[in-house]
């Protein structure tokens, strides 16, 4: 047989518009879930000026949530952790084979439900720093 | 297909881990960000503050737990989505072994974090 | 329209063998036979209501104005009843007779059709083109190509090998830890038990669920879903024993085995068989879980 021709995994994310419901929970649940752990290690490094000594704590804190970007970044991290937290339960039901015919609609849900959390959130964020 | 049982993953026990310290997550980080974004506010918060509540050993203890099952959640799925992606063979084992080290680093900082709040090692000098 | 390699040797030759004479008669009505299934397309397409694009991938490694894959377009006039694959063979019969694709039964028993579709995995010969467009009805254009995450071998025939692979690697046949005492003893099956495992014994080998997992596609050890599938029609049959059940689930419960699965649900979606394939995995994960705490 001649040489056969592999069109390589480029082409999937090209098709982002013919994707299921299931693989956008599965692409959305992977990309928070890196976000997560990349923060859990930068949290732990953030709270390691404790060892160092209260006021280095007191004041690296409040110093970074002076900054309104900082503000903003703590929505973002609200909104990947509801995400990952909704869809993972959702998961949890895939898991014990429960509701498996609203599969997709239960992801839709978690997609609405984070969206209201994270903007009935946003006032209580901001505040102070705004 | 594997012709050899690998340690790490004695048939599944680290997909079921992943759902129990699923479930405990659930939980715990919601209470963890309800506690210090709305009935405390991230930006008031003290080293004091901290103090006060790492010293009571029930939340002490629930944050040390918290610690421990959010790395391997999180580094867990790290690895399996790398392994979704591919990774085999010597490189596979050097992340699996990378990875080891790494979560215990995080947990081994953690835990001395928390003990510096809470007070139970010497402090340093405020 | 599609390329093709024009006869040259017609001019040259003036050899006399009778060998040689009957070829080239031959030749020469075959050409005269694609003519007139170029007319008669013509005729049809005037006379259809409907005309549809059919956009179809080409690729053929041994021709060289083939080697980059491309895209042929082919006017299909509809008629009523219409899928995919007679779309196809109507493109192949009436303009270009090198198209290659995959098909035998028609009747979606044979899973060699197994097509991507407007960018869904679907069997050429169960999809009406009506049901491609819109409420409306007939799309203007339906888009054929090989199915994804597989090395393509010509146009829209894919290298199954790595699928059989898979199949393989789960022991897919029925095989008793013992047989029945007499000599006409029956190796009989609950109607409850046939129940269970019937959805997973509908199976057809089409490859479109794997080729439409992301897991599979990224993972080349992954045993897939048609592969657990079948691993589950043998564990959960009765007639099988214990020991064998021990063995199939030692298998599939391997890295690359139910673990590997994120319950993705493409493969469940674009099944023609309608398996539950993802609940299925579930089922073999739950079995795996149970079976190792008992061994505590």
């Amino acid at each position: 047989m001649s040489q056969s021709y592999d069109r390589g995994l480029v082409e999937d994310f090209g098709r982002w518009r013919e994707f299921s419901a299931g693989m956008w929970a599965w692409i959305f649940h992977k990309f928070t879930g890196w976000v997560l752990i990349g923060y859990l290690f930068t949290h732990i490094a953030v709270l390691s000026t404790a060892t160092v000594g209260t006021t280095a704590y007191t004041n690296t804190i409040s110093g970074l949530e002076s900054l309104l970007v900082v503000r903003f970044l703590e929505v973002g991290l609200l909104a990947v952790a509801v995400f990952h937290i909704l869809n993972g339960l959702r998961l949890l039901f895939v898991d014990l084979g429960v509701g498996l015919e609203a599969q997709d609609k239960s992801f839709y849900a978690s997609l609405v439900l984070t969206g209201a959390i994270v903007v009935a959130s946003v006032p209580t964020f901001l505040a102070g720093a705004i | 297909m594997a012709d050899y049982y690998s340690s790490f993953d004695p048939k599944g026990s680290r997909w079921m881990l992943q759902r129990l310290t699923a479930a405990f997550l659930v939980v715990v980080l919601a209470f963890h960000f309800m506690l210090l974004h709305f009935v405390n506010h991230a930006a008031d918060v003290t080293f004091m503050q901290t103090h006060l509540r790492m010293q009571q050993p029930g939340y002490f203890l629930t944050m040390v737990a918290f610690l421990v099952t959010a790395t391997f959640h999180g580094v867990n799925g790290v690895y399996n989505a790398l392994v979704n992606q591919g990774l085999d063979g010597t490189p596979k084992t050097v992340v699996k072994y990378g990875l080891v080290l790494a979560s215990l680093l995080l947990i081994a900082q953690g835990i001395r974090v928390a003990m510096a709040m809470a007070g139970f090692i010497i402090g340093p000098a405020a | 329209m599609s390329t093709q390699v024009t006869e040259q040797e017609q001019a040259e030759t003036e050899e006399e063998s009778t060998h040689q004479r009957r070829r080239l008669e031959e030749k020469a009505e075959r050409q005269e036979v694609r003519d007139r299934m170029r007319e008669r397309a013509e005729t049809d397409l005037e006379q259809a209501d409907t005309v549809f694009d059919l956009k179809v991938f080409r690729y053929d490694p041994d021709i060289p104005e083939k080697e980059e894959p491309r895209f042929d377009t082919f006017p299909v006039p509809f008629t009523k009843g219409m899928t995919v694959l007679d779309a196809l063979m109507y493109a192949r019969d009436h303009y270009d007779s090198s198209l290659t694709f995959r098909h035998s039964c028609r009747q979606a028993v044979c899973g060699s059709d197994a097509l991507f579709v407007n960018g869904t995995q679907h069997l050429g010969c169960k999809t009406q083109v009506v049901d491609l467009g819109d409420s409306e009805g007939v799309p203007g254009q339906i888009r054929v190509e090989p199915l994804p995450h597989q090395e393509v071998v010509k146009d829209l025939v894919v290298d199954m090998e790595h699928f059989y692979d898979q199949m393989d690697a789960v022991e897919p046949y029925f095989d008793a830890d013992e047989l029945p005492s007499g000599d006409l003893e029956e190796q009989r099956q609950t109607r409850e038990n046939r129940e269970k495992i019937k959805m997973s014994s509908r199976c057809i080998w089409c490859g479109a669920c794997m080729s439409s997992c992301n897991i599979a596609a990224g993972d080349n050890e992954y045993l897939g879903p048609a592969a657990i599938n079948k691993a589950y029609k043998f564990a959960m049959d009765d007639r099988e024993g214990e020991d064998r059940k021990q063995e199939r689930l030692e298998i599939i419960e391997q890295e690359h085995g139910v673990w590997r699965c994120q319950t993705q649900f493409s493969c469940t979606e674009v099944c023609p068989k309608d398996i539950p394939l993802t609940e299925h995995i579930q089922e073999l994960k739950r079995e795996a879980v149970k079976n190792n705490l008992k061994f505590w």
